[in-house]
C-alpha cells in the first residue's frame, strides 16, 4: 500500500506591503489531489466601492482577523492557499494562472467600536458561492475569524470543521491550578474557575455547555459542574472519595467517574445531580480514568488488576469486560475517536509516556512519537486532531497535532498547562 | 533479591528525608515540613510558611521564639509548628512505597508504628489527615486513584494498631504535589507516601 505524505508549504501573500505568512501543512497523497486551492488577498479596508468611514488599525486586522482566517483554511486538510503574486490585482487570469478554484474576497472596515466584515467567496465564472456579513467588536474579531472560516469549510465540505471548538484545560499560571478554555488555536485563554485551589481534569458535555471536573476546594477532592462561562457552578455530591476523572455521558444524564471507598478505586455513575450513584466496577484492584464510547454504550477505564495499569472496555452496564492494551507497563487516559473506532490513549514506552492509537476493529496500535512525556490525549470533534499535554520544554504545555502526529502546534506557554479536554461538538 | 531493593528502597527514602532539607521552599506552602534538622539554631517557627488563607499576617509564635536554642522539648501549641516538630523529632513519621504499589513494606509499617506510638500517648488530642502521594512517572488521572489506596493502607494499619479510624481522614494529591521536584530516583521514591498530618480534633 503506497501512502506517501506530501508537503505543501502554502505561501500566502496579499500585495508587497503585506509580509507572507508561511505554513506547511501536510497532506496525505489522496487528499493532496483532491485539495481546493483558494486565494484570500488580505482585506481591502473600506467597505465594497466605498471610502472607509474612519481609519483601520491594520496591523489588528492582520493578527486577529486575516491570520487566524489563513491558519484555519491552511489547517482545513482539504483547502490550500494559493500563492498570490504581490503587488497585482486579482483577476480571473491571475486566478487562472495561480490555480486557484476559489477567490475570498474580504473588506474590513471600522464602525465605531466594531469591525465591519464582508466576506464573499467567488468562483473563476464570478458566481459567488458564500456571502457572510459580520459585525464585531475588536476583542471577537479572531473569533469572527474562525465563524467565516468554519463557513467557508461547511459551504465547500458540507461538515462543520473543527474551528469553532473549544478546549478545556487545567492551568497554574495563576498561582493555583484552576479550569481554563481556549479556541482550537489556542486564542482566547480564558479562566472558568476561581476556587483557588487545586482544580483539575476537565470534562465538556455533549452539548458543550457545561464542564465537570475536580477540585480540592473544601480540602478534598469532589466533582464540580460549572457553565463555560464560569457560571452556575455546582457541587455533584456523591458521598465517595476520589470522585475524579468525571465525564459526562453522551446521552442522558449520568457522568462517569472514579469514586473510592475504604481504599478502593472502581468506576462509578452517577446523575448530574448528584442522585443514583451505581458502582460499574467490583474489583478489589485500582481502577480509574473512565471515558464514553461516542455512542455511550460502551466505557473505557485503566485498571490495575493484571499488575499493572492497562486499558479495558465495559459496557455502560459494567458488564462484558475486556482488555484492550497489551503492550507498555503503564497505560491510562483512554479517549475514543468520534467515530468510535479508535481509542488514543497514554503509553509508557522506554521509560517515557507517548500516545498510543490503538484500531478498536483490526486491534492493530501504533505510536505517534514525540519527544518528552506526551499524555492525556483528546480527540477533536471531527477526528482530524488530537490535543495532550507533553513536557517537552520542561514544563507541562499543551500541544496539538494531526492524528498522524504532523502540524503540531504548542497552544499554551503560560504557566504549566495539562488535563485537556476537547468539546465534544464541532458548533 | 526482594530484600535488597526493600533495603534500596528503605536507604533511598531516608536520604531523601535528609536531602529534602535543602529543598523547604518548594514544599507546598499547606503541608509542613518533615525533615529532620540537627543542628537548630532557630526555633523551627519562623520559617514557618504563610497559611494560605488566613488574611492575617504571619507572626512567628513568640513563645517559642526568644529563648529557645534548639528544638522546643515542649510539644508546639500552634498546629502547623506541632507537625513539624513530630515530623523532626521522629514521633510521626510518613509510610513510603514502590512504584506502582500501595502495600506497607517492612519499613512502612515501623514507620507507622512509631506514629501509631506517638499518637495512641503524647499526640492522643489530635485526628491525622492522610494525604496519598504518588510520584510523576505514573499518569495524572490513575496516581489520584493510587494516592488514594496509599492513603487508607496506612489508615488501616494505623486503626489495627489501635488508633481510632473515626481520628483519621485520607485525601489524594496523586503526582499534584510533590515533596521533591527534582526527576531522579530519590525524588520519586521521596514522592511516593502517606504523609501524616495532625489536625485538631473537633
Amino acid at each position: 500500500m503506497m501512502r506517501h505524505a506530501l508537503t505543501l508549504t502554502l505561501l500566502l501573500a496579499a500585495t508587497s506591503v503585506f509580509a507572507q505568512t508561511d505554513i506547511t501543512t501536510t497532506m496525505s497523497g489522496d487528499q493532496a489531489t483532491q485539495v481546493v486551492r483558494i486565494a484570500v488577498p488580505f482585506p481591502e479596508l473600506n467597505p465594497p466601492g466605498a471610502a472607509a468611514p474612519q481609519p483601520v488599525d491594520m496591523n489588528e486586522v492582520r493578527t486577529a482577523f486575516f491570520g487566524s482566517l489563513t491558519r484555519d483554511i491552511a489547517y482545513s486538510g482539504f483547502l490550500a492557499l494559493a500563492p498570490l503574486p504581490p503587488g497585482v490585482p486579482i483577476t480571473g487570469e491571475v486566478l487562472k494562472r495561480i490555480n486557484a478554484q476559489l477567490h475570498l474576497q474580504l473588506n474590513v472596515w471600522s464602525e465605531g467600536d466594531d469591525y465591519r466584515i464582508d466576506a464573499r467567496l467567488v468562483d473563476p465564472s464570478g458566481a459567488t458561492q458564500l456571502r457572510k456579513l459580520y459585525r464585531s467588536p475588536k476583542a471577537a474579531l479572531t473569533r469572527t475569524a474562525h465563524m467565516l472560516s468554519n463557513e467557508i469549510v461547511k459551504t465547500l465540505n458540507g461538515r462543520p470543521s473543527v474551528f469553532l471548538t473549544q478546549i478545556a484545560f487545567a492551568s497554574n499560571r495563576t498561582g493555583n491550578w484552576e479550569i481554563w478554555l481556549m479556541d482550537w488555536d489556542g486564542a482566547n485563554q480564558r479562566r472558568i474557575t476561581s476556587h483557588g485551589a487545586l482544580s483539575l481534569l476537565p470534562s465538556w458535555s455533549p452539548d458543550n455547555e457545561r464542564m465537570v471536573y475536580t477540585s480540592f476546594a473544601r480540602g478534598t477532592s469532589d466533582m464540580y459542574i460549572i457553565n463555560r462561562r464560569g457560571g452556575g457552578r455546582t457541587r455533584v455530591h456523591s458521598n465517595l472519595a476520589l470522585n475524579t476523572s468525571a465525564t459526562f455521558s453522551p446521552v442522558g444524564n449520568d457522568i462517569a467517574f472514579v469514586g473510592s471507598v475504604n481504599g478502593n478505586p472502581d468506576i462509578y455513575l452517577i446523575k448530574d445531580d448528584g442522585s443514583n450513584v451505581r458502582r460499574l466496577t467490583t474489583t478489589g484492584s485500582v481502577e480509574s480514568t473512565p471515558e464514553w464510547s461516542p455512542n455511550g454504550r460502551q466505557i473505557s477505564f485503566t485498571s490495575g488488576r493484571s499488575g499493572s495499569p492497562q486499558i479495558y472496555v465495559m459496557d455502560a452496564e459494567g458488564t462484558n469486560v475486556r482488555r484492550i492494551s497489551f503492550e507498555g507497563e503503564w497505560n491510562d487516559d483512554a479517549n475514543w475517536s468520534p467515530d468510535g473506532e479508535k481509542i488514543a490513549y497514554t503509553s509508557r514506552v522506554n521509560g517515557r509516556f507517548q500516545i498510543r492509537i490503538a484500531n478498536l476493529i483490526t486491534n492493530e496500535s501504533r505510536i505517534v512519537a514525540g519527544e518528552g512525556s506526551n499524555e492525556q490525549p483528546t480527540w477533536s470533534p471531527d477526528g482530524q486532531w488530537i490535543a495532550f499535554q507533553s513536557n517537552r520544554s520542561g514544563r507541562w504545555q499543551v500541544y496539538r497535532m494531526r492524528v498522524d502526529g504532523t502540524d503540531l502546534l504548542q497552544l499554551t506557554f503560560d504557566g504549566e498547562n495539562k488535563g485537556a479536554d476537547w468539546s465534544k461538538k464541532p458548533e | 533479591m526482594k530484600k535488597i531493593s526493600k533495603v534500596i528502597v528503605v536507604s533511598i527514602a531516608m536520604l531523601a528525608l535528609f536531602a529534602s532539607a535543602a529543598c523547604k521552599t518548594n514544599r507546598k506552602k499547606v503541608e509542613p515540613i518533615t525533615q529532620p534538622r540537627v543542628e537548630e539554631t532557630r526555633p523551627p517557627e519562623v520559617e514557618a510558611p504563610p497559611a494560605r488563607d488566613t488574611g492575617t499576617p504571619v507572626e512567628p509564635a513568640r513563645d517559642f521564639v526568644v529563648e529557645e536554642q534548639n528544638p522546643p522539648e515542649v510539644m508546639p501549641s500552634d498546629i502547623d509548628a506541632l507537625n513539624r516538630w513530630a515530623h523532626e523529632r521522629g514521633h510521626i513519621r510518613d509510610a513510603f512505597f514502590n512504584l506502582a504499589e500501595a502495600q506497607l513494606d517492612d519499613a512502612a509499617q515501623s514507620a507507622l508504628q512509631a506514629s501509631a506510638t506517638w499518637l495512641r500517648g503524647e499526640g492522643a488530642a489530635y485526628n491525622v489527615l492522610i494525604e496519598g502521594h504518588c510520584d510523576e512517572r505514573g499518569t495524572e488521572q490513575y496516581n489520584l486513584a493510587l494516592g488514594d489506596r496509599r492513603a487508607y493502607a496506612a489508615k488501616e494499619y494505623l486503626t489495627t494498631l489501635g488508633i481510632n479510624a473515626g481520628r483519621i481522614r485520607t485525601v489524594s494529591y496523586g503526582e499534584e504535589r510533590p515533596f521533591e521536584e527534582g526527576h531522579d530516583e530519590s525524588s520519586w521514591a521521596a514522592n511516593r507516601r502517606a504523609h501524616i498530618v495532625l489536625v485538631q480534633a473537633r
